[in-house]
């Protein structure tokens, strides 16, 4: 029962937080010439669902490895690497097909490419019993690299033209496919953690992973798992970024990763791991993306702006800590 | 066995991966070039490091190395450091910042290596020539252009222009956006309605620009300090359908698919100008120090820029692709 109320008011204090950043959106809006806000308007709400969902996908899958109490710092990275893929087979592959089935074996490519970055990172955490701190702080580095060596360090552009890269820019940048493709993920992992034995069994390892050695459970695989669906969510969110700005970039994606970490963290997973929720990081999502949002729109200075955030970051977590410690005190 | 058959992989790996180096053939009297580049992943000195390797290769006396200061202060001077070691016949520095580099760059004038600054001034004159592009007159030729834009669009010199600026703090920014600030304000009807800070990126231009595009109901020109984050604002704008209402101006002028003299072929952008990749003059000027016992050179060589419209846009990709 105590445990019942204590989820209820967990959720309603998330939900809070979002009610107040789009209340102060809202009143703060700059006003269009015809008077009304511009935060309100409808090309600007889908705006800010399609700004955050690169993050929100690659948030997606953070969440489960944070869920198993890891960390994945690699996804900035494997996001450049799928936007630089994708476009070197959209642009220098001549794969003799046609158009459509050229754009869907290049994104193929790209997203087998992201998911054996996160595979070998799992491998290598699950195997070696290295942390994943580390494991991933170098694939972060090893990953940037190689992206950078296939490119030469440029970039790769997109046609304006009718060829098959501008074909997928155009097909791949639209804001339904880019919002849609964010909502149908979400919910799919959202119903793989809450209903599925898989989602379980992230979770029974992050809250004790020693309870679930024992218990028999497949930590392991599970791990790999994890690591490989980040790995693959990175690679997807490089395919909606290398649409959406016309190129494939090495350099693209840099610090997503903190991004990333902390739409999950500001949504409530624990960063130690088996408390926390995918409802939790979309909520997390969209308080930073309405943020970033409210400043723009009123033209707040880059550094100020900046400055900002670490506060709300910081706000966010404590808020989580305040009704944490409270409940405890209760329970004692 | 498994272990010595995976070091053995390793190792190949790693030795198919060393830098670019030029292989001169055995007997020949050979010139040592060392190039220092201060951030190897811009796709501006990406362009650099190609067409110097180019003119290295054609040269055949030359054996070329490059070290990639990533954009960090204190690995380019090591970096140096070890160059200097290696004492080569002619050092060529892309400093990373002013002030950090100028003491390191002393030392090598020092050893007695002839060194060529290119394209960022030094604090003290710690160079043999001193190779200069004028980012500030680029940005005045910008201003300029844009104005010459709204003054046949508008019928007289007013209009609104939204600049995206390069990271900040940087050489690049700062004279590009003082160069166009100072044409535009001699009119008052030229208004910069908003400047938003997109850090040379293309992404971050498309970001901002679709916001700016909410707040501002009209725009008539958007002036990026490189061609890509103007590149970024022509694809939120068309987003939206406003892009032909728009003029889009860029500087770098790059040449290859992803520069930006293609995206004036293509009609994005109104116009670019082109920012000197330098490393042409620098070897032609290195050339004379190395093979000329007598060859004074200046101390400063200013390189110009160029206006790239659609007009001679053609000609210049092919000039610029390599």
């Amino acid at each position: 029962m105590q445990s019942q109320r204590r989820i209820l008011f967990q959720r309603l204090q998330g939900v809070l937080g979002l009610l107040i950043i789009i209340l102060l959106a809202v009143l703060l809006s700059p006003r269009s010439s015809a008077g009304d806000r511009i935060f309100l308007q409808l090309g600007n709400l889908t705006d800010i669902l399609r700004q955050v969902s690169e993050i929100g996908v690659m948030a997606l899958g953070m969440t489960f490895v944070i869920l198993t109490s890891g960390i994945d710092l690699s996804v900035g990275s494997t996001l450049a690497l799928s936007t630089s893929v994708v476009a070197l087979l959209l642009t220098r592959w001549t794969p003799g097909v046609g158009p459509e089935l050229h754009i869907w074996l290049a994104v193929a490519g790209a997203l087998l490419v992201s998911a054996a970055v996160g595979g070998l990172n799992g491998l290598v955490i699950a195997n070696l019993r290295i942390q994943p701190f580390i494991v991933t702080l170098a694939s972060m580095i090893g990953v940037r690299g190689l992206a950078r060596r296939l490119t030469d360090n440029t970039n790769i552009d997109m046609g304006f033209g009718g060829d098959v890269s501008s074909r997928f820019a155009m097909a791949g940048s639209g804001k339904a496919l880019v919002v849609g493709l964010f909502a149908l993920l979400s919910i799919v992992f959202a119903a793989l953690l809450a209903r599925t034995v898989f989602g379980r069994r992230v979770k029974a390892i992050g809250d004790n992973e020693r309870a679930a050695l024992y218990a028999g459970l497949p930590i392991r695989r599970t791990k790999i798992f994890v690591y490989t669906l980040c790995g693959l969510l990175s690679g997807v969110a490089g395919v909606l970024h290398a649409a959406q700005n016309h190129q494939g970039n090495p350099n693209a994606g840099v610090s997503y990763e903190l991004d990333a970490i902390a739409a999950v963290v500001i949504g409530g997973t624990s960063l130690s791991g088996g408390k926390g929720s995918i409802s939790g990081t979309l909520i997390g999502t969209l308080i930073t993306g309405i943020l970033t949002n409210m400043l723009r729109l009123n033209n707040v200075d880059s550094n100020t702006e900046m400055m900002l955030k670490a506060v709300i970051i910081l706000a966010a977590v404590w808020l989580q800590q305040v009704r944490v410690g409270s409940f405890r005190i209760r329970k004692a | 066995m498994k272990q010595q058959i995976l070091w053995c992989a390793l190792v190949a790996f790693l030795s198919s991966c060393s830098g670019p180096k030029t292989e001169v053939p055995a007997g020949k009297k050979t010139y040592f070039v060392a190039f220092s580049q201060s951030n190897n992943a811009e796709p501006y000195r990406a362009a650099q490091n190609e067409l110097l390797s180019r003119l290295a290769k054609q040269a055949g006396d030359i054996r070329l190395t490059m070290t990639d200061g990533q954009q960090d202060n204190s690995k380019q001077i090591a970096q140096i450091e070890t160059l200097i070691l290696q004492k080569p016949d002619l050092l060529i520095v892309a400093p990373n910042e002013r002030a950090p580099l100028t003491a390191v760059m002393g030392k090598a004038m020092s050893a007695g290596i002839p060194t060529i600054c290119l394209e960022r001034d030094i604090v003290e004159p710690n160079y043999t020539a001193y190779i200069a592009c004028d980012n500030r007159s680029i940005g005045k030729m910008a201003g300029e252009f844009i104005v010459d834009q709204l003054k046949a669009k508008n019928g007289a010199p007013k209009g609104k222009i939204v600049e995206l600026k390069g990271l900040l703090g940087v050489e690049a920014e700062i004279n590009r956006h003082e160069g166009a600030a100072e044409v535009f304000k001699r009119y008052p009807d030229i208004k910069v309605v908003h400047e938003a800070v997109a850090d040379w990126l293309q992404s971050k231009g498309r970001e901002r620009m679709l916001e700016i595009l909410r707040a501002q109901p009209e725009i008539d020109a958007v002036y990026g300090h490189n061609d890509p984050m103007a590149v970024g604002a022509y694809l939120a704008a068309k987003e939206l359908g406003r892009e032909k209402s728009i003029l889009f101006v860029g500087v770098d002028g790059l040449g290859g698919p992803a520069g930006g003299i293609k995206k004036v072929i293509d009609g994005v952008l109104a116009a670019t100008f082109y920012y000197p990749l330098a490393v042409d003059k620098a070897m032609e000027i290195g050339g004379r120090i190395l093979r000329e016992p007598g060859f004074k050179p200046q101390k400063v060589y200013t390189l110009g820029s160029e206006l790239i419209t659609p007009a001679n846009a053609a000609k210049m990709y092919e000039k610029l692709t390599f």
